[in-house]
């Protein structure tokens, strides 16, 4: 039924303002929702950093925002190419100007180089987040140490890190399984012959050792053919409690193939989804992957960028809800995002990072899309600011970069919206390649000078305290406020090269006050928590009451 | 010439600053229909220097008194009257009913008892629905809505004075708490006290993270919400957005307009942007500076000899314990928007200066009886906070089925007494019919209390009833 509803809406659309979109879409409709103000101060926060390098660092510049040294706060890895990594911890003062102080990992600068992108995840069940890094090269499992110290842990856990161009990666508890399931997509194999046609390397998925009490990846399984992803996503699209795996992948590289969706069941062998399963045959320059339920039906949709177009994709209401066929509704909700929205440049854009967040907080999702050439491909626009798409009531997108701020001429590649101050209001990174980190402060309706909010907003810290996957992936948080319900799922994975984990951001627009489920993974639903707005609430596993977090030296908390 | 054009050539003629800040409708014939005529420019008015309580009290009482017509943009045929923007599942074919309704087109029309701002009688009886979309119901079962009585709102300016400085002492001992949690690495328990009022206890520990869960009578964000028979909304402002939606059908712009709802006719009816933030505060500063219930000062000997004795008993007997005769309030400085709304209501930070109104220059807060500190004891016999109010033994107050705003549904904020003696019937539905019907409807934490009172003499109750009568609303 809710699916329905938000076909109707599409379909009013088009019949109610075909003009709009059809006429000229060179004009993206005028965002009727508060629009936020950012303002870029990495140097001024001391992130100085750029991802760099030659060919092979054309893709990946991902960042990991997670919380190293257990403050609470987002911190930041950062992947350098040909530079190396670097991890900055957040010293941002609360609701202030962000501010960060890069910090030694314990890592060898060796284990820092040839970076592409990076997830935190706490793969060992021991409450500190890890990092996997993904390299090329070895692929690198980092321990978290606390006190944001890593240490290598490939060789502990019989991982093979691989000699791969490894630029995506994904995670999932499997059910039964008390450690998680690592996926990892692999790029171009350089060394086979006729590289770069054709020569896609296989993806691999790394299952923990069913036969060990102990922590071992000791046989990955191949993931055949890879057509060159840049983008993997454990992801429960069909409603059925069991993660699949999509890979978006490169068309600029693969020969005879598609984007993917690998059916992973627990304790047995994945396989791939084919047309005789309703998988549809689709082509595109796959580089990130966003993925939030719109509609709240259960069935994600998910938001695929490429060169030129960005998809959305819904399932398609005239099939079997049982079966991965998908239909694009970005043309439909205005998030094609298929070239500059600003400047002269009229050539088609190229999309990398892509997220689903509230930056306004008025509780409707928007899209983020980081955006520049590959290097510089004459075909595609060389000017070509990052995205920002604000949902609107009428259901659908209107670009707001460059009335944000965020329309710099960089290239972007990974990315992330967190709260870094602890303001209530996402904050946004940029990787970009060849040219310094954007850092970009949300100061609401207000200026740098004098941030003001703008909706009401939730940021929800979801546990399971004394039990394995402690971050709960694979959770759902449900929001309710008044009869609107919004859904969230916890995952690693997607984007481009760049995973969080944290704080999970709701914007609550006027809601005073709501209702917070969570699924937990196993399937289990808990209690309803009631909460109030513009509060950090952490949600712990069988407790009845949810505790409220306050950022250190909070003015009037 | 009709009463607003006259407002407003009154105001233009105490300022020059007031031409540009009350601003009239033109062209309006004198046998208008139309009852909101008049706007503020807040901005304006907050950077003129001009005392705002002259300028927006007359604008606010017409509007208070107005009987709104659909010219106004009366009605939501498309919106219910939930708090939060919410389209309805059908519409309904009665513009008012006094269910979901419309249920009035005046705010004078329940509030006028025994004067305009008062409180209701039964007649004047609300419903409360949390049920959202399905606020479209049409029967009385208290499984879809409470019925409530009609508040009567002298002395809400200083109400609401209170519940800001008790919020900021408490979010102060949070902040405390945590701060020495961080510092000694240890969890650190505070009582949470203010103005005499205890509301639990707290719990912060290093990582900053807070235990909630011995807070007691007031939300889990330590802020006091004085208005409603529950206690469960922050401000006049707040209360007054809620109210002209849900009432009449007039939705503000702050939140019902195109920033939060991606229109500026949410309600389908026509008009836009039916409630400037402008008449809003208009609206609040008259309710804030509505004079505060007293007491009779003309009673007979015999019933003032009763009063005076009976004002003692309702202390021994533990009334007052709850019933506070006075809480100490440190500033008489009224600004709007305040301190503690959030989205969907105006916001200090919505704007460049909030509207400063000094309730000291009312004379009758001049009257007001202060402590040794200068500070005005607010004789509101309340003391802000929530109670469970039934039991199993005694449940006559516990007779809604639904929880509100998160409260549960046999715990209410304490009446403030003030005024009682005008405002009959009594209880949160208005359904009891006598002051000693109410107290001893008093079950849960006033339980012992009502023993008290029950194990008085007769003529000692009476003298209780007879202190009670003497609060009065002035008319």
């Amino acid at each position: 039924m809710i699916r329905r509803t938000l076909a109707a809406a599409t379909c009013l659309l088009l019949s109610g303002s075909p003009s709009s979109l059809a006429a000229d879409s060179s004009k993206p409709p005028e965002a009727l929702a508060p629009i936020p103000s950012f303002t870029e101060e990495a140097q001024q926060a001391d992130v100085t950093h750029v991802y760099d390098g030659a060919w092979e660092f054309f893709v990946g510049g991902g960042t990991a925002i997670f919380d190293c040294n257990d403050d609470r706060r987002p911190d930041l890895f950062l992947a350098g190419g040909s530079n190396q990594a670097r991890l900055f911890q957040n010293e941002s003062i609360t609701a202030g100007p962000l501010k960060f102080k890069e910090v030694d990992t314990g890592v060898s600068d060796r284990s820092l180089g040839r970076v592409l992108g990076a997830y935190p995840i706490d793969i060992d069940n021991d409450d500190h987040l890890d990092l996997v890094v993904l390299r090329l090269g070895e692929n690198l499992l980092l321990k978290g140490l606390g006190d944001c110290r890593f240490e290598v842990m490939n060789r502990s856990l019989a991982f093979e890190g691989g000699r791969e161009w490894t630029t995506a990666f994904s995670a999932t508890w499997e059910e039964g399984s008390t450690y998680p399931t690592l996926a990892f997509g692999n790029y171009v194999d350089r060394s086979a012959p006729g590289s770069p046609w054709g020569t896609c390397h296989n993806n691999f998925l790394f299952r923990p050792d069913a036969d060990s009490e102990a922590l071992l990846y000791r046989e990955p399984t191949r993931l055949s053919p890879g057509y060159c992803s840049l983008s993997i996503l454990f992801t429960d699209w069909n409603r059925s409690g069991e993660a699949s795996l999509r890979i978006s992948n490169d068309r600029h590289y693969y020969r005879g193939g598609q984007e993917q969706l690998w059916a992973v069941p627990a304790n047995r062998p994945p396989r791939p989804y084919r047309r005789s399963d309703g998988w549809q045959h689709l082509k595109i320059w796959g580089m990130g992957i966003a993925s939030i339920d719109l509609n709240v039906d259960g069935f994600p949709e998910y938001a695929l960028t490429s060169m030129g177009d960005t998809k959305l994709q819904t399932l398609d209401l005239e099939s079997d809800d049982t079966l991965p066929v998908f239909e694009d509704i970005a043309f439909n909700l205005g998030v094609t995002a298929h070239r500059p929205y600003t400047g002269d440049d009229l050539k088609p854009s190229t999309g990398w990072h892509s997220e689903f967040q509230d930056v306004n907080n008025d509780g409707l999702w928007d899209l983020f899309i980081a955006k520049g050439n590959v290097e510089a491909m004459p075909d595609f626009a060389a000017y070509d600011p990052d995205n920002l798409l604000l949902g609107q009531w009428s259901r659908t997108f209107a670009e707001a970069g460059k009335d944000a701020g965020i329309a710099l001429d960089r290239r972007g590649r990974g990315g992330g919206l967190a709260d870094f101050n602890a303001d209530g209001l996402l904050d946004l990174i940029v990787v970009n390649r060849s040219s310094p980190v954007s850092l970009f402060r949300n100061t609401g309706a207000g200026t740098a000078a004098d941030p003001r909010p703008l909706g009401n907003w939730l940021a929800i810290d979801v546990r399971q305290p004394a039990r394995f996957n402690g971050r709960a992936v694979g959770a759902k948080i449900s929001v309710k406020t008044g009869n609107r319900t919004l859904v969230k799922d916890i995952q690693v994975g997607g984007g481009h090269a760049s995973g969080q984990l944290g704080f999970v951001h709701f914007g609550l627009g006027v809601a005073e006050r709501a209702n917070v489920r969570i699924k937990w993974p196993d399937g289990d639903w808990s209690h309803g928590y009631r909460v109030f707005a513009n509060s950090h609430v952490v949600i712990e596993r069988g407790t009845e009451k949810a505790k409220l977090w306050y950022p250190p030296g909070a003015s009037n908390p | 010439m009709n009463n607003q054009t006259l407002l407003y050539c009154v105001a233009g003629a105490v300022s020059g600053l007031m031409v540009t800040t009350a601003i009239a409708s033109p062209d309006l014939p004198p046998w208008s229909e139309k009852a909101i005529v008049e706007d503020v420019d807040i901005q304006a008015l907050a950077a003129s220097g001009d005392d705002p309580i002259a300028v927006l009290q007359p604008i606010g009482e017409d509007l208070f008194t107005a009987k709104f017509t659909v010219l106004d943009g009366a009605g939501r045929p498309d919106a219910t009257g939930a708090i939060l923007p919410t389209k309805v599942r059908r519409q309904s074919h009665l513009t008012f009913q006094r269910l979901a309704g419309l249920d009035a087109n005046a705010c004078s029309s329940c509030h006028n008892e025994p004067v305009v701002g008062g409180a209701g009688s039964f007649t004047a009886n609300v419903f409360v629905s949390e049920g959202f979309e399905s606020a479209d119901f049409d029967t009385i079962d208290p499984q879809f809505s409470n019925e409530r009585n009609t508040n009567a709102l002298q002395g809400a300016g200083l109400i609401e004075l209170l519940a800001r400085e008790m919020t900021a002492d408490l979010r102060k001992q949070r902040q405390s708490a945590l701060a020495g949690a961080r510092q000694s690495g240890e969890p650190e328990t505070v009582a949470l006290v203010t103005k005499g009022v205890s509301f639990g206890h707290l719990t912060a520990f290093a990582d900053g993270t807070l235990d909630v869960s011995r807070i007691e009578g007031v939300d889990h964000d330590l802020t006091i919400r004085p208005f409603s028979q529950k206690g469960v909304f922050t401000s006049l402002r707040q209360f007054t957005v809620n109210a002209m939606n849900a009432h009449h059908g007039i939705q503000p712009a702050e939140r019902f307009g195109s920033d939060w709802t991606g229109t500026a006719d949410f309600d389908g009816d026509g008009y836009l942007d039916e409630m400037s933030t402008g008449q809003v505060s208009a609206l609040v500063a008259w309710q804030a500076t509505l004079p505060a219930p007293g007491r009779k000062d003309d009673l007979p000997e015999v019933w003032q000899d009763a009063a005076d004795h009976g004002e003692d008993l309702f202390a021994a007997t533990g009334c007052a314990s709850c019933h506070l005769p006075s809480l100490p309030l440190d500033s008489l400085v009224f600004l709007d928007p305040g301190p503690y709304d959030t989205a969907g209501t105006l916001r200090q930070s919505d704007v460049e200066t909030p509207l400063v109104l000094d309730l000291e220059t009312l004379v009758w807060v001049q009257s007001l009886p202060r402590d040794e500190s200068g500070r005005v004891l607010v004789p509101l016999f309340g003391d802000l906070k929530r109670h469970k109010i039934a039991d199993a033994a005694n449940d006559t107050l516990g007779n809604e089925l639904l929880a509100q705003r998160f409260v549960a549904r046999d715990v209410f904020i304490t009446a403030e007494l003030w005024g009682v003696g005008s405002t009959a019937p009594y209880g949160h539905r208005g359904d009891l019919t006598t002051l000693h019907e109410v107290i001893m409807a008093h079950g849960g934490d006033a339980a012992d209390s009502q023993k008290a009172y029950a194990a008085l003499e007769e003529d000692e109750r009476q003298y209780v009833l007879a202190f009670l009568r003497s609060l009065e609303i002035s008319q």
